[in-house]
């Protein structure tokens, strides 16, 4: 196997966008015969890296990419990357429900009369069942796609890619096209995956499910922040704890040390009860005036809706949020009650649901001030600089002039802007979520510092995140939540014991901390 | 515009940012990596001054106003070429005296752009109000001023019936504002039974016809409908809100904005705007022939999509549409002057158009500062 060339390589591979740099000397090796798999968080630059092989980005000028040993010439062009033998997985299969299973695995490449140029319909369906049975699936090409069940309708999918490959070659990425399935179903499909790499092929899966990527691959390579945490690694070599602790980036270098714990607790005046949401539930907490707390989870149980539910971004299927004032129902409350009452949100996405790109810090930090700050006729600019070149000083923002559109600034300072938008609000009650996602280090310092100050005037902050060390290094409390028992308060205030914990008890099932 | 007052809000509350320097460490992060604490009460010109220097200032000035630039060298290469027929009062009342109806138009149009809309069918609402008034007046013997008033609410009620299936409903706007189109011009043709009836009336001809400072007062209510949104959407919090939602919509839900009623009254707006162009049209022609409604739809879109390559680049803006309907009619005011009639004003409105949206989107793509 090592004598032949890798089926795939990638080697110093960077992508930057405008001045945020997304990925960083990233590599890949995928050898033949083997199941690699590709792990890192969200924004970890996983889909950008498979955005880059498959040539709908242009990576930045340096990077080196072979296909069996076969340069591929860049700006990648997907035609010549597939006739030298990738093809990909959609995400959700890409499968029509209305047409047959060899329309929907030949689709792309269509065997056509040649007199007449229109489909040959027989010759088709030998194509689909030759490639069937080379997968060793055994399905008739002509049912309708819709009737079939959920792993059959991953075969197909894989099917598809294998299309065009000869047996033993080729290599396929399944980009979390397995997320719909799971227990037998994911098995099955584990196993034509081995069936199709012992032959020589390779599959490079991508998926958040730790478990999948333990049982079904031989490597891993592991992203962090655009950054390799982990190349090539033998999965028999790691545990999943192993993997989180790569994935969510615990170096025991950067820890800093916990908050002292506030010398006189403060009478909670911040009280959420019996709140569930679509995958959430049970969750209920206090906090005070003046205090962070932070809610963690294992990534994608649920945990993340919090921070929108607590907000009314999204609607609840139950629950309250009380401040000293008010009490708000968060199944109708909305965005506006839940503002009324001081409750805000930083969102995670600062792209989409956090900033307007296309316009000015000004004009963005000035947003939830503009109804009462300003009057009905005149909305007034004064306090509008103000707000903005006190918060550019505050947050150090670079640069310092806030007529700059916000698409200028780096990931950082966005989320500086984003930030200062709703602090200079002065809410009751700061919710943010991931807020120190995808910044760099010194970004990350400010920001949490700024959170620090925001607690000692008063607000209460609610920390929604998965960076286990910014929880150990800005909350004052912690919960976990886990679907078993809703949101419990840990002891735990060190980044690693927080990942323990979140692994450990979400295996356990009971909760048996605290 | 009453689609405005949410002020339900909170109290206003203690700014936060300033209060928040505390002089004191925090332990958890080292003192050296915070943020530098600069003195929060240093102006702002003093601050700017480093980053922005004169030479960007001018080059910002340059970019903002090229398009002006651009009027001047056509109208000199005119001049230049016939001096006789070009330059003169007459060409210029012709030039800025004209268009009012369709600089009307053109606000209608923008109304729905700014908010991030799309509508179609602003043309056909133009028409249904300019063949309501005659056809009232002179047929069924209304007084005028009660015909005005029946025009104006047909207008809204179409931009009721879009904001309807559009914001309520959720139907994509270009198919709900597509079928309308066609649907107020229809009625517009069932009123006016296909005969062509016009009304004159000296007093209401003069509203829009008497002279002023050399212009027809409709050029000024053209001047002071774009001053007035402009003064909206800059200065007014209802305004601002409408640009963010056209920025971002989800931004501004979640700063507590009620999205979708901005979307609705853009369409409500859009077409009670489309009305009055009707009205203006009534007054200075005295009729209108509703199926001539669809050849001012384009003018109207060239005009907004040149307007936001100026003023604020890279943003939909009344001053920009104001000057882009000047801009418009003066190129092809001199090549009728040329002698090339007709299919000329197809042919300049169309890669007018072209050629507007293709220099915002490369002005928009270097757009850094606001």
């Amino acid at each position: 196997m090592s004598s032949t060339a890798a089926r795939l390589q990638v080697r110093s591979l960077n992508k930057t966008f405008g001045s945020v740099q997304v990925l960083t000397d990233v590599e890949l090796t995928v050898l033949a015969g083997e199941i690699h798999g590709l792990a890192g968080q969200n924004g970890s630059g996983k889909s950008t890296l498979i955005k880059i092989l498959t040539g709908l980005y242009t990576p930045d000028p340096g990077a080196d990419y072979q296909v069996n040993g076969q340069p591929i010439r860049l700006p990648v062009r997907w035609q010549q990357v597939r006739a030298a033998g990738i093809s990909v997985v959609h995400q959700d299969l890409g499968l029509l429900d209305q047409l047959t299973v060899a329309e929907n695995i030949c689709v792309g490449g269509f065997p056509t009369s040649r007199v007449t140029g229109r489909i040959d319909r027989h010759k088709r369906d030998q194509l689909a069942a030759r490639t069937l049975d080379r997968l060793v699936v055994e399905l008739e090409p002509t049912r309708l796609v819709g009737t079939l069940s959920a792993p059959e309708r991953a075969e197909i999918a894989i099917a598809r890619a294998m299309r065009d490959h000869a047996k033993g070659a080729g290599l396929i990425i399944l980009d979390e096209s397995t997320r719909a399935l799971s227990g037998d179903d994911l098995t099955r499909v584990h196993t034509m995956l081995r069936r199709i790499t012992a032959d020589g092929s390779a599959a490079v899966i991508i998926s958040h499910n730790l478990t999948e990527l333990m049982d079904v691959t031989d490597r891993m390579t592991i992203l962090r922040d655009g950054k390799l945490a982990g190349s090539g690694l033998a999965t028999a070599e790691l545990s999943e704890e192993e993997i989180a602790r790569r994935m969510l980036g615990s170096n025991l270098a950067q820890t800093v040390a916990r908050p002292p714990v506030p010398a006189t607790p403060k009478a909670p005046t911040i009280t959420v009860t019996g709140l569930a949401g679509k995958r959430v539930h049970d969750v209920e907490f206090s906090l005070a005036g003046g205090e962070i707390l932070g809610i963690t989870g294992l990534p994608g149980n649920g945990y993340e809706e919090i921070p929108y539910l607590l907000t009314g971004a999204q609607s609840a299927r139950s629950g309250t949020i009380s401040t000293s004032d008010t009490t708000v129902d968060l199944t109708r409350a909305g965005v506006i009650g839940c503002l009324r009452a001081g409750v805000v949100l930083v969102p995670e996405r600062r792209d989409r649901d956090g900033l307007a790109f296309e316009l000015s810090m000004r004009d963005n930090i000035s947003l939830p001030g503009l109804r009462t700050r300003g009057r009905r006729w005149y909305v007034g600019h004064k306090w509008q600089r103000e707000d903005a070149d006190s918060a550019v000083d505050t947050l150090d923002i670079r640069p310092r002039t806030p007529s700059t559109l916000v698409k200028q600034l780096s990931g950082g300072n966005q989320q500086k802007v984003l930030l200062a938008k709703w602090l200079t609000m002065g809410p009751t009650v700061l919710v943010l979520h991931e807020p120190t996602q995808a910044v760099d280090v010194g970004a990350r310092l400010d920001i949490l510092h700024t959170l620090r100050r925001a607690a000692e005037n008063g607000m209460a902050v609610i920390l929604v995140s998965s960076e286990t060390e910014d929880l150990a290094a800005a909350c004052d409390r912690v919960l976990i939540y886990r679907a078993s028992t809703g949101a419990i308060e840990t002891a735990v205030r060190t980044p690693d014991g927080l990942i323990n914990q979140i692994y450990a008890v979400e295996h356990q099932s009971a909760g048996s901390t605290s | 515009m009453t689609l405005s007052d949410q002020s339900n809000h909170t109290q206003t509350r203690e700014y936060a940012v300033n209060g928040l320097d505390s002089p004191e460490p925090i332990p958890t992060i080292p003192p050296d990596q915070r943020a530098d604490p600069a003195p929060a009460t240093a102006t702002p010109t003093a601050r700017r001054t480093p980053t922005a220097t004169l030479r960007e200032q001018l080059g910002s000035l340059g970019s903002r106003y090229a398009l002006i630039g651009v009027w001047l060298v056509m109208a000199g290469f005119y001049g230049v070429i016939m001096p006789d027929k070009f330059l003169s009062v007459s060409t210029a009342q012709a030039i800025f005296g004209s268009q009012s109806a369709l600089l009307f138009l053109a606000v209608a149009a923008l109304c729905t752009f700014v908010v991030g809309e799309f509508d179609l069918s602003f043309a056909s609402v133009m028409g249904l109000s300019a063949t309501i008034v005659p056809v009232l007046t002179a047929l069924h013997h209304v007084p005028l001023a009660a015909s005005c008033g029946i025009a104006l609410l047909a207008a809204l009620g179409c931009g009721g019936i879009n904001a309807f299936f559009i914001v309520k409903l959720g139907v994509p706007s270009l198919v709900v504002t597509l079928g309308t189109a066609s649907l107020f011009l229809g009625l517009a043709e069932l009123i006016s039974s296909s005969t062509i009836v016009s009304v004159s009336n000296p007093t209401f001809s003069n509203l829009a016809l008497r002279n002023f400072l050399g212009l027809p007062l409709s050029f000024y209510y053209g001047l002071i409908l774009c001053a007035g949104f402009a003064y909206v959407l800059t200065w007014m919090p209802i305004g601002r809100h409408i640009v963010f939602v056209g920025a971002n919509r989800e931004v501004a839900r979640l700063a507590g904005i009620s999205v979708d009623r901005i979307r609705a009254g853009s369409y409500v707006a859009a077409s009670l705007v489309a009305g009055m162009a009707g009205l203006l049209l009534v007054a200075t022609v005295g009729g209108f022939d509703p199926t001539a409604s669809s050849s001012y739809l384009l003018p109207a879109l060239a005009a907004v999509f040149l307007g936001t390559a100026i003023v604020s680049p890279g943003q939909f803006n009344p001053m920009g549409t104001f000057l882009g309907i000047y801009f418009l009619e003066t190129g092809i005011l001199g090549l009728q002057l040329l002698g090339y009639t007709g299919w000329v004003q197809d042919a300049f409105y169309g890669a007018g158009l072209v050629v507007a949206v293709t220099v915002a989107s490369v002005v928009r793509s270097r757009t850094q500062r606001a």
